[in-house]
């Protein structure tokens, strides 16, 4: 009964390094229930021979957590820019195309270089200078409800979907992106962080900062964390007004 | 001196304040038409009532500069954008697509509108622009589509301006109002194109 098995059809685009031209290869791989992405792929580089039986070099991939956390499954199946790990073929129609994320430059098949994402955050000063170790009655205080806030945003795992979905970000635009832009907001709520929001807010006024949003909006139906991300770019723009209102009437 | 913040925001002033501003004086303007060739007429004369010099500088003041500024610079910010509905069809990104796309429409359409009514007809050649020869005009259907689908175009890009400068502004921060001001502009937009249509067919069919 082996030949009567359900099939999951892959068409995989897939680039032999960062400068070669990409093609396309279609691969069959035996269908079980909760099978995902990650899964099949697998089962491509246990026995990676296409469709036509052709046998070639297995596809490149990259995944860490398998479980949604870590981000470095995003690529775009069936033109969508999603985590591969939490993919069900289930809920994907075939045959499913996978793509790597072109926003980002292309290292072989599916695996992309994300470290622009990394550099954004540097810029962005996406860390708390010195938080130091406190006795318990001298500690800042957290309200509670900025804390959930901070809870939300700390999600971002920079996954890269934002940047991938956002027509405003690619090698056309300097962008940042929705994800390090909204990182800004983390570390400016925090009661230590705060006290470094104007480096934050004059970073996001440069080139390719804040105001290169066009308020598309995909980010955030894209975001695998559900962050609100266009709320906090909205929160960031009213700082960043506010902020910019300060740097013409106190100088 | 970070120039990049100031110059975004100047942008989307330009375009609320003076253009929406031209965009209302045009159509206020022009749907006067609807009484008839003495109503566009006799509204016509009420600008030639401003003194000259007062009406050259509101002209480049107030449309010329920033209409070249907002045209320009849209231009720049347009190019950064890989509009991408096909993949993502959301409602917004269909908004923000369209966005650029009836900009680059009315940049092309508003050389070929002021180069000719403005500058050549009524500048160089000195013609008056009144009822008899817009009717001429908007008698050629190509014209009239073109002229047409120049307002419809105008009116979304303005209204659609609201909703992201209110977002760019952080006047509305949250999904809700966001929202709420989308489908209120978005009304706005079909008001303004159903009076814009009136007058232009009230041409046609008179």
């Amino acid at each position: 009964m082996a030949e009567n098995k359900k099939k999951v059809t892959l068409i995989i685009e897939r680039q032999d390094g960062p400068k070669e031209k990409p093609y396309k290869q279609t691969f069959e791989v035996d269908y079980r229930p909760g099978l995902n992405i990650v899964a099949a792929l697998m089962e491509i580089q246990k026995n990676p021979v296409t469709k036509d039986g052709k046998r070639v070099a297995p596809v490149v991939w990259e995944c860490n957590c398998l479980e949604k956390v870590c981000g470095a499954c995003m690529m775009v199946i069936n033109g969508r820019a999603r985590q591969a790990c939490a993919s069900l073929v289930d809920n994907l129609e075939q045959p499913i195309t996978l793509a790597p994320a072109r926003t980002f430059p292309v290292i072989r098949d599916l695996l992309i270089d994300r470290s622009v994402m990394f550099e954004s955050l540097k810029r962005i000063q996406g860390w708390i200078n010195v938080e130091g170790s406190w006795d318990m009655p001298d500690a800042p205080r957290q309200n509670p409800y900025t804390a959930q806030t901070a809870y939300e945003i700390s999600h971002c795992m920079t996954c890269g979907c934002c940047l991938e979905a956002c027509p405003n970000v690619g090698p056309q635009s300097d962008f940042i992106g929705a994800g390090p832009t909204v990182q800004a907001y983390l570390f400016n709520i925090n009661p230590i962080g705060k006290y470094d929001e104007p480096k934050r807010l004059e970073a996001l006024m440069g080139k390719g900062g804040i105001t290169s949003c066009g308020n598309s909006q995909n980010c955030v139906e894209v975001c695998p964390k559900n962050i609100k991300l266009t709320t906090y770019l909205a929160q960031l723009n009213r700082d960043v007004n506010k902020h910019a209102l300060a740097n013409i009437f106190n100088k | 001196m970070n120039t990049t913040f100031y110059v975004r925001r100047l942008h989307s002033l330009c375009g609320l304040l003076f253009l929406g501003a031209v965009l209302f004086e045009h159509i206020f303007t022009n749907s006067t038409a609807l009484l008839g060739p003495e109503g566009l007429d006799s509204a016509l004369a009420m600008m030639e009532l401003i003194p000259k010099p007062i009406f050259y500088c509101l002209e480049i003041g107030c449309i010329a500069v920033p209409l070249l500024f907002h045209g320009i610079y849209g231009i720049y910010i347009a190019l950064q954008a890989k509009n991408n509905p096909g993949h993502y069809g959301y409602v917004r990104n269909w908004q923000f697509a369209l966005q650029r796309w009836t900009a680059w429409y009315l940049v092309v359409f508003l050389i070929w509108h002021i180069f000719y009514l403005r500058i050549y007809l009524k500048g160089i050649m000195g013609h008056p622009i009144n009822y008899a020869l817009l009717d001429s005009y908007l008698s050629n259907p190509i014209v009239f589509i073109l002229y047409l689908l120049a307002m419809v175009a105008a009116c979304f890009h303005f209204c659609n301006g609201i909703t992201t400068f209110c977002m760019t502004w952080g006047i509305a921060k949250g999904p809700r109002v966001q929202n709420v001001i989308s489908v209120l502009s978005m009304l706005l937009c079909v008001g303004l194109c159903l009076v814009v249509l009136a007058f232009m067919l009230h041409y046609v069919i008179m």
